[in-house]
């Protein structure tokens, strides 16, 4: 549980960070290929879990008027509201997925429940939800990835063999197991962070991060 | 004990050594580890059967660390995500650290003399009262080799009472009659090692993906190397195993039997069968139909073998056309015909392996005789990368409940308790006279269920399981384990449990690597450890317990040894030296990642009954199923007929209801359920709904939704996405959560052969809730 508080206590910096900072979308972009850790650290903290639906950042945060009703409407209380520390985000709504994640209602009450349009009501289907996606931040330590016949995320996922699917090739290892490798396909992860709940090291190997964006190029392959 | 301690040195350090020896990565980390003050020992795992080997790293008297043992040949050094947390298991915080006494409503701490004399004083009793049929013992596929061996040998050769049964009468005792009736001998004649050699894998009502994990990792290997390779999914449920699949084929529920005998109706109308092979190791026999459900109490079966002709086998096999088994399986009559011509393909190794969706079946023994019938037509069976396969779920219930033997019925390595030369065998190595062990089986584990709850049992031990949640039909067995009167129920347990919230005394019990003991596996691979740990608290050895409790009767010259587990397994190998089951002797599997029997001098086994590799086949035989003596050594292709479900959906329960496992929880969740990374991983069991019948019943996923049989009702959380996906008109719920207890809703219909029960089908209605 020591756990726990510790990632309340993280995301209470992180609220601090962001509500000071503000950094623009296109550094988070970015924040993959640099290497100077200072901005690094603020790139990586720099993101909010949003509920379902949620507006892009800075017009989620214009349109979003802390009603809280979002947070009424979630059955499984996974939105909660940003307290004090969070600067210009106090009182808005946001997920800590590693605690309560999204359960993706069918329904999609919060949306629903949202008066101002800070929750896109265009969005009624919970493939089309996007808020984030899950990204396996630690290789080393993916205990699917060393062999182990874990894929706990994989199987939680409530949008299996679609947002993550398994990737099986061969254990050079053992010479005759299988690395069964939960790959996660951005296209359909909608960002629940079930996965990220679900994931059993300590601290969790896969997470949902900001949705990168897509980059144009010539290819067509 | 210090002996024990000892050896336990002397095998680490072998253990160390032989890291170093195979790999130098984990030799290089066991020396690390070894600078920090852990050492290490190897064991088997404590959950399914597969048996994978692990390194247990013990600290300042504690588990501080597990890892998959390189050098075991099961995993190489891999574990599934059950087996990853080891460590933990045994340090819940709710162990149970001191027995307990009924005073009331209360469980009342006491000593274990106190416990132990209360418990002798209650088998005394009830045994001058009303006979040694009166107490009875309910134990475990995860009985160590030592405690099995004791309560059978305390029970038939010392109480005199053939009371005694393992919960693998559950799980894997139509597996057992299926060898039997076949073979004339228990277990399988091929190994792992199939897994890599054969290029065709028929999965039978096994979701190995999650169930077997390791094993699946391995089946998929070969598949990745060869791509001649082909698994093809048999199921009533999409799983994770249909997803990897070549091919999922879905029938409807009991279906299988009409589809395996299409299979032979296809194979023999098409002469595609082995000749040969049937000329020389094959005899054909009917049994008798229409044999019930078992669904009384007192039910009583018994077969009559009758044999018949290749022809009349022919004329039996007549109706099941493709075209008329695609009606009742819901299989397309063209893909019946594809399969058949698969298990044929003389250019194909054939593999099928199943597990509890076979055997959980009203007709369990009859679909195992079915898919021995397929590869004994073909000839497809005894060879490197060609055979039938029962895959096991406990860690011992095939070294421990079938090969001690611990049900009511049976002795050690094969034998019954009806033969009077195995009666006379085991009093001659038991050291009592041969009229002391009763010539009749009493009660299998359902009827012994039954016993409790009409009164006929009065004192009933529970030891390493979990039947108050696990067996079917539970509520009634529930409410008559408390009915009162003289009943008196002991449960040893680590933690409290749906069982030990019934019990009169419970007895607090080491665990694992805290005391030595002894697996068998599902490819006859026996493994050995040493006691690592100290139990906390006054936990005690269920061996400890079984023998303690002999003393008090007046039993205790059945256990005269010093060094007893090594004292008690030389004695149990007289058993089995000569009869093709033959184990090592206890100082090899100490050093042994596991040994296939039968052993003989100092060889495992790889393929039974086969030339090369088995010693009991002289050269030139080939293949010799040479425990089957009563029928010329050779194999039984039985005509077993379709027969339906013992309960079917009707208007009034239209849903199938199967329930199983899932990867991360084990049986009845007790251990798995006390790793919090486990329980967040998959904390309580949900109902998988098809999304068209959902839809009908206005049930979205997430919603509650009431599950009603004729016996219970439950009220679960619909899934409508999750890992596994009901058919339609079927739900299936997972069997672990003690909070659900799905069992409360299955029917206790039963093989009336195996007298295992069908957990797989019964009768549900739906509402939202």
């Amino acid at each position: 549980m020591s756990g726990a508080e510790e990632e309340t206590k993280r995301v209470s910096r992180r609220h601090f960070l962001k509500g000071s900072l503000a950094l623009p979308l296109a550094l988070t972009v970015a924040g993959g290929l640099l290497t100077v850790p200072s901005l690094r650290r603020a790139d990586a903290r720099g993101f909010y879990l949003r509920p379902p639906g949620a507006l892009a950042e800075k017009c989620f945060l214009g349109a979003c008027i802390r009603c809280g009703k979002c947070v009424q409407a979630c059955p499984y209380r996974a939105i909660r509201l940003a307290e004090t520390d969070a600067g210009v985000a106090i009182g808005t709504p946001f997920i800590i997925a590693r605690e309560e994640p999204c359960q993706l209602c069918t329904d999609l009450p919060c949306i629903k429940s949202c008066p101002s349009g800070a929750l896109d009501k265009g969005v009624t289907e919970v493939e089309k939800v996007r808020m984030g996606t899950a990204v396996i931040i630690d290789r080393e330590n993916c205990l699917s990835i060393r062999g182990l016949r874990c894929e706990v995320c994989y199987r939680n996922c409530p949008l299996i063999d679609r947002a993550i699917t398994i990737e099986p090739r061969h254990n050079p290892r053992t010479g005759v197991h299988t690395i069964m490798e939960p790959v996660v396909h951005r296209d359909k992860c909608v960002g629940c962070g079930i996965c990220e709940k679900s994931c059993v090291r300590e601290q969790p190997v896969i997470v949902v991060q900001r949705t990168p964006l897509p980059q144009q190029d010539a290819y067509e392959f | 004990m210090a002996l024990s301690r000892r050896d336990f040195l002397k095998a680490s350090a072998a253990a160390a050594a032989l890291a170093a020896a195979t790999g130098g990565r984990l030799g290089a980390t066991d020396v690390h580890a070894a600078e920090g003050g852990i050492r290490w020992g190897k064991a088997p795992c404590r959950f399914c059967g597969t048996g994978c080997g692990v390194l247990v790293g013990v600290k300042d008297g504690r588990i501080v660390a597990t890892k998959g043992d390189p050098a075991a040949p099961v995993n190489k050094g891999l574990n599934c995500i059950k087996g990853y947390f080891l460590s933990k298991v045994l340090y819940g915080k709710d162990r149970l650290t001191k027995p307990l006494i009924r005073k009331g409503n209360k469980m009342v701490e006491a000593s274990w003399d106190e416990a132990m004399d209360l418990i002798a004083s209650k088998f005394r009793e009830s045994i001058a009262k009303h006979g040694p049929d009166s107490v009875a013992m309910f134990g475990s596929g995860q009985w160590t080799v030592f405690e099995g061996y004791a309560a059978a040998k305390l029970f038939k050769a010392g109480i005199g009472t053939n009371n005694i049964e393992p919960n693998a009468r559950f799980c894997m005792a139509s597996a057992v009659t299926g060898f039997m009736t076949t073979f004339n001998s228990d277990e399988p004649m091929g190994c792992y090692d199939d897994l890599d050699l054969g290029d065709t894998y028929f999965l039978w009502g096994a979701n190995m993906a999650e169930c077997h994990p390791v094993l699946f990792s391995r089946l998929i290997d070969n598949r990745l190397k060869n791509p001649k390779v082909k698994i093809i999914d048999f199921g009533t449920r999409f799983t994770r195993t249909s997803q990897m699949a070549d091919k999922y084929i879905r029938f409807n529920p009991q279906t299988d039997l009409a589809l395996l005998n299409a299979i032979a109706h296809i194979i023999v109308r098409d002469r595609l069968y082995d000749e040969n092979f049937i000329r020389k190791h094959v005899v054909f026999k009917k049994g008798k139909t229409n044999i019930g459900y078992g669904l009384e109490d007192k039910f009583k079966f018994a077969d009559d073998p009758k044999p018949m002709t290749f022809d009349e086998y022919r004329e039996f096999l007549k109706p099941y056309t493709p075209e008329y088994v695609s009606k009742l399986s819901g299989v397309p009559a063209k893909t019946i015909e594809e399969v058949a011509r698969l298990y044929a393909d003389k250019s194909r190794k054939v593999n099928s392996l199943w597990t509890m969706g076979f055997n959980q079946h009203v007709r369990g023994t009859w679909v195992n005789n079915l898919v021995y019938n397929v590869h004994l037509l073909t000839g497809k069976i005894c060879k490197p990368g060609e055979n039938p396969m029962s895959l096991t779920g406990q860690p011992s219930a095939c070294g421990t409940a079938r090969e001690v033997g611990t049900f009511t019925h049976r002795l050690p390595a094969d034998m019954v308790v009806m033969n009077e030369e195995h009666r006379k065998k085991a009093a001659e190595i038991w050291g009592v006279p041969a009229e002391k062990i009763p010539a009749k089986p009493t009660y299998h584990a359902t009827e012994m269920f039954r016993a409790l709850d009409r009164g006929d049992i009065k004192v009933l031990w529970v030891q390493v399981t979990n039947p108050f949640q696990s067996a079917p039909n539970l509520s009634r067995y529930r409410k008559g384990a408390r009915k009162g009167g003289d009943r008196f129920i002991i449960v040893s347990d680590i933690y409290p449990t749906r069982s030990t919230e019934l019990a009169d005394v419970v007895l607090p019990s080491a665990s694992w690597v805290e005391k030595e003991g002894f697996f068998g596996n599902a490819e006859r691979r026996g493994q050995q450890w040493f006691k690592m740990v100290e139990p906390p608290g006054e936990a005690r050895n269920d061996l400890w317990q079984t023998m303690e409790l002999a003393r008090r009767l007046g039993h205790g010259n059945l256990f005269p040894y010093k060094y007893v587990e090594k004292e008690m397994f030389e004695e149990y190998r007289k058993f089995t030296l000569g009869q093709g089951k033959d184990l090592a002797p206890y100082e090899a599997y100490t050093k042994a990642r596991g040994l296939r029997w039968p052993v003989v001098n100092g060889k495992e086994t790889l393929w039974r009954y086969t030339e090369g590799y088995d010693p009991y086949v002289k050269a030139g035989e080939g293949v010799k199923f040479y425990k089957n003596k009563p029928n010329d050594y050779k194999a039984v292709i039985w005509a077993r007929p379709y027969e339906p479900a013992a309960e079917a959906p009707d208007r009034q329960y239209p849903f199938w209801l199967c329930t199983g496992r899932v990867l991360e929880q084990w049986h009845t969740g007790t251990m798995t359920g006390r790793v919090p990374e486990l329980k967040r991983a998959y904390g309580g069991a949900v109902c998988e709904i098809h999304p068209e019948d959902a839809k009908r019943l206005k049930v979205k996923h997430g919603d509650k939704v009431r599950v009603t049989s004729r016996r219970g009702s439950i009220v679960l959380t619909a899934d409508l996405r999750g890992r596994g996906k009901a058919e339609k008109g079927n739900v299936f719920v997972a069997f672990f959560d003690e909070n659900k207890m799905i069992n409360e809703l299955c029917i206790d219909a039963y093989c009336p052969i195996s007298g295992e029960p069908d957990y797989k089908k019964c009768a549900v209605k739906l509402e939202k809730a």
